[in-house]
């Protein structure tokens, strides 16, 4: 059997798919409820080799994956030849993160929780709240389990469960991400009321390019450059003088998508670019553990 | 599912291997001693004028890495607290750091810890300022509005990858009148920012916070780096905007430069003598 083969096995097979994933999660939670005191019994200098070596290694692992040929039929010739052999343990590993994920979740809430009840049973400041929110999440979570689990057929879904679950779910959570999601639109009108005021010669070169882009990208834009200014539509014929040129050019819309697309963009892909390159860098310093700021 | 690999199109891994040798190269550069230049960025020179006027005020920093899932971004973000958190330490300022992440709130706790602790003053850590809202977009935005709102915070950092929740978060400050400083990599959420806050860090310029920050040499070297390997893109650009327009987008050294299998491409236009 070869190498490739034997890690291909780490993805979930079909058959007894569920008793795999338990295996998995308690095999990843004893693993890491296990770590912790072995970390803490280590002296700080042996805990910080253990966490370097295992960093370089887990860093390793996918960036000889990235650079390795991936056709491998030549040595393994029953092997697919679009990808290496180490590409079958991507997803496995991803599956590892999602699980150090819901971990941290569970402690999140924990953590969540706990803050609260101490407002409650301590009587802070606007403990009132704290009860709201205890209140609500202990509702939330009963009815979603229930709900879950209703859909996997494992308790009976009642039209209680259901009209509870939809009431909570539909008509109270989702309504309120929707009124959270419409403020943005009060928001943005004010926060461009205050970078709009002109003040400097860079704000007035905002608030007009804004004007125009705004202007340009809705009918209005269309409407006052071709019906009230009466400019021509579309592009110029090919032995067109230079003032028919600068007529079929002149219209708003078409301003507005020279902006978006000759200045916009390019500045955009220079910021991606930069931001690429800054993570790249960072992540090569952590690979290393040559970041020494939370690690 | 499909991943890219370097044999996609290897010139792309010759340029991260070049970028990862002169970011290295600038690292050992800088431990051996020489000295490299940061240009001043204000936004992070406000960082102790915001926290001053907390002190003055009595009143809490907020520091929000938004729904920033566990990687680089993360790590940055919380590199960038620390500092502050050892700031704060100085004048026992109360802090409040809300996150949308649980791993990242996990790892949160621990950077603050010590951050209190490398400043001489544990005693001064409390576990509840660190807090875990929502993984929810908007519930865990309404959360960090209303403690805006309740705790009528001084200053508000934020730093890390932010989407829609982005201005509310900023126009909520604005409104408590906190001195907000903000650096983001989606730079979707640039203009908001722009807009709302006192101070916005753009783009790589929030890679290079801890560097400007610590001026340790491992960071510092590291930033050299980048900015050669930006030189490298910025002539990588150029370049081909040249080429494309002398020898069409079609031209093997154009699919060199973007195009998965350009190598391919490139290899036998090589092989056939350029033509």
């Amino acid at each position: 059997m070869s190498l490739s083969h034997f890690i291909a096995q780490w993805q979930l097979p079909e058959q007894g798919r569920y008793l795999y994933a338990t295996l998995v999660v308690l095999g990843a939670s004893v693993l890491i409820l296990g770590l912790a005191p072995v970390l803490q019994s280590l002296p700080p200098r042996g805990r910080r080799a253990l966490i370097v070596t295992v960093t370089f290694l887990a860093g390793l692992f996918f960036a000889a994956e990235f650079f390795l040929p991936i056709d491998w039929t030549a040595v393994f010739p029953k092997d697919d030849p679009t990808r290496n052999f180490l590409t079958p343990a991507i997803q496995p590993a991803q599956n590892v993160l999602q699980i150090i994920g819901a971990l941290a979740l569970g402690l999140g809430t924990y953590g969540l929780v706990r803050l609260h009840l101490r407002n409650v049973v301590q009587k802070r400041t606007q403990w009132g709240y704290s009860v709201v929110l205890l209140v609500a999440f202990v509702t939330m979570a009963t009815f979603s389990i229930l709900n879950t689990l209703s859909e996997k057929q494992l308790v009976t879904k009642t039209p209680l469960l259901e009209t509870v679950f939809s009431i909570l779910f539909d008509y109270t959570l989702v309504q309120l991400d929707a009124a959270m999601f419409s403020l943005i639109a009060f928001y943005i009108f004010s926060a461009a009321y205050r970078a709009f005021r002109i003040r400097s010669v860079e704000a007035s070169i905002l608030m007009f390019t804004a004007m125009v882009v705004m202007i340009g990208v809705v009918p209005l834009g269309a409407y006052i450059s071709y019906t009230v200014l009466g400019l021509p539509q579309g592009p110029a014929p090919e032995n067109a003088d230079w003032w028919t040129r600068f007529l079929h050019s002149a219209g708003l819309p078409t301003i507005a998508h020279w902006i978006l697309t000759a200045l916009n963009a390019p500045a955009q892909r220079a910021i991606e670019f930069g931001v690429g390159i800054g993570g790249l860098a960072m992540a090569i310093r952590l690979w290393l553990s040559l970041e020494r700021g939370v690690t | 599912m499909t991943y890219q690999h370097a044999q996609d199109n290897w010139f792309a891994a010759i340029v991260i291997g070049f970028i990862t040798l002169v970011v290295l190269v600038n690292i050992l550069r800088a431990k051996l001693g020489a000295q490299l230049y940061i240009r001043r960025i204000p936004g992070l020179d406000a960082i102790d004028e915001a926290i001053g006027r907390s002190t003055e005020l009595g009143r809490p920093v907020t520091m929000i890495p938004g729904l920033t899932t566990f990687g680089v971004v993360a790590v940055q973000a919380l590199t960038i607290f620390k500092y502050i958190t050892q700031q704060i330490a100085r004048f026992a300022t109360p802090m409040r750091l809300l996150t949308g992440d649980a791993t990242v709130f996990a790892v949160a706790q621990e950077a603050i810890y010590d951050a209190y602790n490398e400043a001489g003053r544990p005693d001064l850590y409390d576990a509840d300022s660190i807090r875990f809202l929502s993984d929810r977009q908007f519930a865990f935005a309404s959360g960090v509005a209303g403690l805006i709102q309740r705790e009528r915070v001084a200053a508000s950092f934020m730093f890390g990858e932010f989407f829609a929740e982005s201005l509310i978060f900023a126009e909520t400050g604005n409104m408590v009148g906190a001195i907000q400083i903000a650096g983001t990599t989606s730079f979707t959420q640039v203009p908001f920012f722009v807009a709302a806050c006192d101070y916005t860090i753009i783009g790589d310029e929030f890679y290079a916070t801890s560097a400007y920050l610590s001026r340790e040499p491992v960071l510092l070297g590291s930033l050299v780096g980048q900015d050669i390997a930006k030189l490298l893109f910025a002539l990588t650009a150029v370049s081909g905007a040249i080429i494309s327009t002398i020898a069409g987008v079609d031209s093997p050294i154009i699919k060199l430069l973007g195009q998965p299998g350009g190598w391919d491409a490139f290899m036998q236009w090589l092989q056939g003598g350029g033509r």
